[in-house]
């Protein structure tokens, strides 16, 4: 059971804390006003979007089942999976090779950048929230500059100190994932709230599917294998006027 | 009867040359001797060579490359790795494990990987080096045997590639195409492209390169599509996807040769990688 940090900052601030107060908790993690900034990310579909090949709700849903599949699904969630597990078993040594090898993975510079961003902005967003020796760790470590700070690394680690269940973890990451990029598109095609909704509401199925995928998949599983995707992202950087980061 | 392939080698810097000071080959795989060609008096240049035309399910192939401080090695694979049908549901493997030393340079020049209909290939490379060290090393996956109109009819590829710095891991680069499973032409994945070209370029030198202007050159051709990233400063990947292997090899060897007029330039002052140069 987690504990939380005896401070006047603490929304959250009462003695224990139960599995309702946990849950409200991650729906507030993954509240748009969280500030970890996805909002600024595009993970390379800004380049789908300049070169026209996104402009209906269903080339946005075809694009995202890539992602979501042979990105996400064979990359972070796994990555998720793994360093909740190996914060369970206070494995600190396994957290390291996991940021290690999703930092090398994410060949592309600006999604490698964008997912320490993004992480780095977690870490100082829940560290005033909860105590637990790990994530003090960790965060010790990450001033030393001895590690990236990469964003599904740290959801892991945070969600298994708040006691979620591994399965809800990998589920939530990649519905805000997937949720985030949606709602990127939606401002930067533009798509429309509407169509928004409905092509989150279309991916909802996929993501319960990849989320079982990843519960029965290692890290012999993990792959690379949207090639298009990463060559976006390796070109946004290059792109001469641009809505996002990445 | 599977083949069980193996080729260990170790090169050491001796009197201003690099010499293949042991040299352990198990068939079919088979090491020519040092080549020294008239430009590179230092480099040594071996091919490599593999006798049975192909793997086949079960087959295994084994390369294990040690280069000693200062070493300077090219090594070219004769032809393309054929990886033929598996109707046993083995796979056929190839590993190459690589160490280089401090001040070591190994360019790898690669041939296409073609694996035919029905096939099953597991590769797994892996190198480790120095921070003083250099690596130019390419790849090229072919979709099957293309003028056969035999493309993704294989089962199953999967190559796993990693480079290791001290203890950093700066690139790990898995993939695992099952084209029954996945439709390689959808939105994101392959879509038109048949081949895939990468090319690693790891080296002190990399901070001096102009990458945009590496970027802006790698658009001019029309048969690929191609981008450039950096490694943590250490190093840069080129991918190409490609219509055309031959318009995408003549790419890599272009880059190739550049990165290695770069890497031959003795001034740490080097320029960028600008107009004279690439």
């Amino acid at each position: 059971m987690s504990i939380q940090k005896d401070d006047s900052r603490s929304l959250l601030n009462i003695e224990g804390i139960n599995t309702e107060e946990h849950f409200l908790h991650l729906l507030q993690i993954h509240d748009s006003a969280f500030p970890i900034g996805s909002y600024t990310q595009s993970f390379g579909m800004e380049t789908y979007i300049q070169n026209d090949q996104i402009r209906t709700k269903q080339a946005l849903i075809d694009y995202c089942q890539t992602y979501l599949f042979h990105n996400l699904g064979s990359g972070d969630a796994i990555l998720v999976k793994e360093s909740h597990q190996a914060a369970g078993n206070q494995d600190f040594d396994r957290l390291i090779y996991l940021e290690q090898i999703c930092n090398a993975m994410k060949l592309a510079k600006e999604s490698r950048d964008g997912s320490i961003k993004m992480g780095r902005q977690f870490l100082q967003t829940i560290f005033p929230l909860e105590e637990s020796a790990l994530l003090d760790e960790y965060k010790r470590r990450f001033d030393d500059q001895q590690l990236k700070g990469h964003h599904a690394i740290l959801y892991g680690i945070y969600t298994a100190h708040l006691d979620i269940d591994i399965q809800k973890a990998v589920l939530t990451f990649l519905y805000s994932s997937v949720n985030g990029l949606i709602q990127n598109a939606v401002r930067a095609v533009p798509l429309g709230q509407h169509n928004g909704v409905q092509a989150m509401y279309e991916m909802l199925p996929s993501i319960k599917e990849t989320t079982n995928r990843v519960m029965n998949n290692t890290m012999d599983n993990m792959s690379n294998n949207a090639l298009a995707i990463e060559m976006a992202s390796m070109q946004h950087e290059y792109l001469f006027s641009r809505l996002f980061i990445s | 009867m599977s083949h069980h392939g193996k080729l260990l080698l170790n090169f050491q810097r001796k009197n201003h040359r690099t010499r293949l000071i042991d040299c352990y080959q198990q068939s079919p795989l088979k090491a020519s001797r040092e080549l020294y060609l008239d430009d590179k008096k230092e480099q040594a240049t071996v091919y490599l060579m593999e006798s049975s035309g192909g793997m086949v399910a079960g087959d295994r192939n084994e390369y294990d490359i040690h280069l000693k401080e200062h070493a300077d090695v090219c090594l070219i694979e004769q032809s393309a790795t054929k990886v033929y049908p598996s109707y046993n549901h083995r796979c056929s493997t190839q590993k190459i494990s690589v160490q280089l030393e401090e001040g070591a340079c190994l360019e790898w020049i690669p041939e296409a990987i073609i694996p035919y209909q029905d096939a099953r290939y597991q590769g797994d490379t892996v190198i480790r080096m120095k921070k003083g060290s250099t690596l130019l090393w390419g790849e090229i996956i072919s979709p099957g045997r293309e003028k056969r109109d035999e493309c993704f009819l294989y089962n199953e590829f999967q190559s796993r590639f990693q480079i290791w710095v001290e203890g950093e891991c700066l690139a790990y680069d898995p993939i695992q195409f099952y084209p029954d499973e996945m439709p390689l032409q959808q939105a994101g994945m392959l879509e038109e492209s048949l081949y895939i070209g990468t090319l690693w370029f790891v080296s002190p030198r990399v901070p001096s390169l102009d990458v945009q202007y590496i970027h802006d050159k790698l658009q001019d051709c029309n048969h690929t599509k191609a981008s450039v990233t950096t490694l943590e400063g250490k190093g840069l990947q080129i991918r190409w996807l490609a219509t055309d292997l031959w318009a995408m090899k003549e790419e890599m060897n272009t880059v190739c040769h550049r990165f290695r007029n770069v890497q031959e330039q003795t001034n740490i002052e080097m320029p960028s990688l600008g107009s004279d140069v690439i």
